[in-house]
């Protein structure tokens, strides 16, 4: 995994754990605004600036997170070759022609409509470079992207249609992001604050990564998917509605499937973007799903920004891997309970060992999806 | 999986965009506001797969596609680099392709899984593998599925693979199908994955079916790559929707959807490939 907080799982877990962030402040400079918005940048040396970046760049992000992840799942060369592809981004490539623009007096968009490969170019570059055999499988569900990669790769592994499969996350900055998003009124001045009181919007952030799926524990320390479910809120296509009903079914659905109550989970990941509506949804949806007792809550988004479409697999990371530390992260930002949510994510890390987690994730075009992991024994 | 209804609407490159608003009038009263050629394209298709169609309220969405929105996010690229301002909140909205299965879902009235999803010359073909494995695992007991793309200067430009001659079109093909096999027009009986030529072969010679009555070629399979499979299958018939109805990047959609409507009786062998030389087969049954 890349993020603003770096490329070793080891550092991200104790950025984490410290509650240390980096987040920079980037200008409009295009459309010359008086002002800059805050956005959660990989930053991997000091010759990394916005201007210098490249299709090179792109996918040295993207190869470097995939090499670092075939490695840490100790495949040999025919597993390798074995396994499948799932691929989920909201941008895809349109960094590639934003890199491009700076280096030619052609439009982006002439760029991108005369030689655009279409949303399977990434996971094809992938394939190729790595020697990967299987199919390959991009999805664009926007925010929901990755996580949705990951329920089908899931899915196919336990239906016995694969036995292997990569899943990978990847949104890196853009301006048609960036800008797409301040257009929306939905950046936050300064601060990420999910669940606050005093929130005022989202925070963007760029991450890479990489997970790999198997249908058996290579180590005991590995997660299990148990289920999960994806279901479209139709109800508008920017926001979900209000009462949660499409949120708390979806999670309802990853329930049954994973065969578990609500009284099973430990902690849920929410989406929480900190915007007013999905956080307002989201919990309206947590409490009918789980009642008066909703489980620990934390919100990742302040540590690494809202990666949109790599999210699915970017927050699982983060989350996994701070569970197998010990801890169930806090949620940085929070100071003040909204009394129309009356919700209080961990302020603190939380103590964590075995378990079983919900994992939630909202995206435009109503898009709901919901993942059930646990790292228990007895659930193999 | 069978298939209760199917069709296609392919119409000629950028054609005017009130036009196709013209036609889906004909299949909803809904005045469709602040959206884009892609997202008509996608309501066309299935609106018209779907009329006089009694659908299951859960019917989850699968919407292939290769190039998704490829206009709109052109148009808000030009916003943000050329205009040098910041884009219309709906364009912004409306380049995540998704968008197009939530107005499907949403002016359809139908509650399930909605996904959007793509793989290099073969998209409506892995779709169909994710809606099997949704029909397996007890996800889904009813799904629209399709194919929507609009017609792609960047394919036109490599001559990719519209050099042979193909025209370009603007193309949305989709099927309706269920569990149930009461009330069925067809049936999607295989769906086959390769890793290479000589592995889909040998799945083709040793397939013990009764002879294909007909057989389709996908963009990417080449003029002696077609003969030898026709000398092997031997079909008693060809349907070349590609010259006969042209090229979109979801031709496979469109030309196995059109099959269903002009093929009574007859099974279909639909032969792909993409250009890593990974291939898919689609057997259909139409009764």
């Amino acid at each position: 995994m890349t993020c603003s907080l770096g490329d070793s799982l080891e550092g991200i877990v104790d950025a984490v754990r410290h509650k240390r962030i980096k987040l920079e402040h980037i200008p409009f400079n295009i459309a010359r605004l008086p002002y800059t918005r805050p956005y959660y940048l990989i930053n991997r040396n000091e010759g990394d600036k916005l201007d210098n970046r490249s299709a090179e760049y792109f996918y040295a992000i993207l190869f470097s997170a995939v090499s670092r992840a075939l490695r840490d799942a100790g495949l040999n060369h025919a597993e390798i070759k074995d396994m499948h592809l799932f691929f989920g981004s909201t941008s895809m490539d349109v960094p590639v022609f934003e890199g491009k623009h700076r280096k030619t007096s052609a439009t982006v968009s002439s760029m991108f409509l005369q030689s655009s490969s279409g949303y399977g170019k990434i996971a094809g570059a992938i394939v190729e470079k790595f020697g990967i055999g299987g199919n390959c499988y991009s999805f664009t569900t926007a925010c929901t992207s990755s996580a949705n990669a990951l329920l089908y790769a899931a899915a196919m592994i336990s239906e016995g249609h694969i036995e292997r499969a990569m899943v990978v996350g990847y949104d890196l900055f853009n301006n048609l992001g960036f800008y797409g998003f301040e257009a929306l009124k939905s950046i936050a001045a300064s601060e990420y604050r999910p669940f606050d009181r005093t929130r005022d919007g989202l925070i963007l952030g760029e991450a890479c990564g990489a997970v790999v799926l198997e249908g058996m524990r290579r180590k005991a320390s590995d997660f299990m998917h148990l289920g999960g479910a994806n279901l479209c809120d139709t109800y508008s296509i920017t926001s979900n509605d209000e009462e949660g009903s499409a949120a708390a079914e979806t999670m309802n659905r990853a329930l049954k499937q994973a065969g578990i109550g609500p009284e099973d989970i430990c902690a849920v990941k929410a989406h929480a973007t900190g915007t007013e509506n999905n956080d307002k949804t989201e919990c309206a949806a947590m409490r009918a799903t789980f009642g008066r007792d909703i489980p620990p809550v934390t919100c990742v988004k302040p540590f690494i920004g809202h990666t949109v479409g790599a999210c699915g697999v970017n927050e699982l990371i983060l989350f996994t891997e701070s569970v197998k530390a010990g801890f169930v992260p806090s949620t940085p930002g929070f100071r003040e309970v909204d009394e129309n949510l009356k919700l209080t994510p961990l302020m603190e890390n939380m103590e964590a060992g075995e378990g079983i987690f919900m994992l939630n994730y909202f995206g435009f075009g109503g898009n709901c999806t919901t993942l059930i992991l646990s790292n228990k024994d007895n659930k193999e | 999986m069978y298939i209760h209804s199917a069709s296609a609407f392919t119409g000629e490159a950028n054609a005017d965009i009130h036009f196709l608003k013209e036609e889906i009038r004909r299949y909803t009263q809904e005045n469709f506001r602040r959206v884009n050629r892609f997202i008509l394209l996608s309501l066309l298709g299935a609106l018209q797969c779907v009329h006089q169609q009694p659908l299951e309220a859960a019917t989850a969405v699968y919407l292939t596609t290769e190039d998704g929105n490829l206009g709109e996010t052109a148009d808000v690229l030009d916003e943000i680099y050329e205009s040098k301002s910041l884009p219309r909140p709906f364009g912004f909205i409306n380049t995540m392709s998704n968008t197009a299965a939530f107005h499907l879902a949403r002016n359809l009235g139908i509650r399930g899984r909605n996904i959007t999803v793509s793989s290099q010359h073969l998209s409506f073909e892995r779709g169909l593998e994710l809606l099997k494995a949704d029909f397996a695992g007890g996800a889904e007991r009813s799904a629209l599925i399709g194919g929507v793309d609009e017609s792609s200067l960047s394919r036109m430009n490599r001559k990719e693979p519209s050099g042979r001659g193909w025209r370009m079109v603007d193309g949305s093909g989709w099927f309706y199908v269920k569990l149930e096999k009461e009330g069925a027009c067809g049936a999607f009986t295989e769906i086959m994955s390769f890793r290479d030529g000589p592995s889909c072969m040998r799945w083709i010679r040793e397939r013990e079916r009764s002879p294909v009555e007909v057989v389709s070629f996908g963009a990417l399979i080449g003029d002696d790559e077609a003969t030898a499979l026709r000398e092997t299958l031997r079909p008693a018939a060809e349907f070349d929707y590609l010259r006969d109805y042209g090229y979109s990047g979801s031709a496979t959609a469109c030309g196995v959807s059109l099959f269903v409507g002009l093929f009574q009786a007859k099974t279909l062998l639909h032969i792909n490939r993409d250009q890593r030389g990974n291939y898919a087969v689609i057997e259909l049954e139409r009764y």
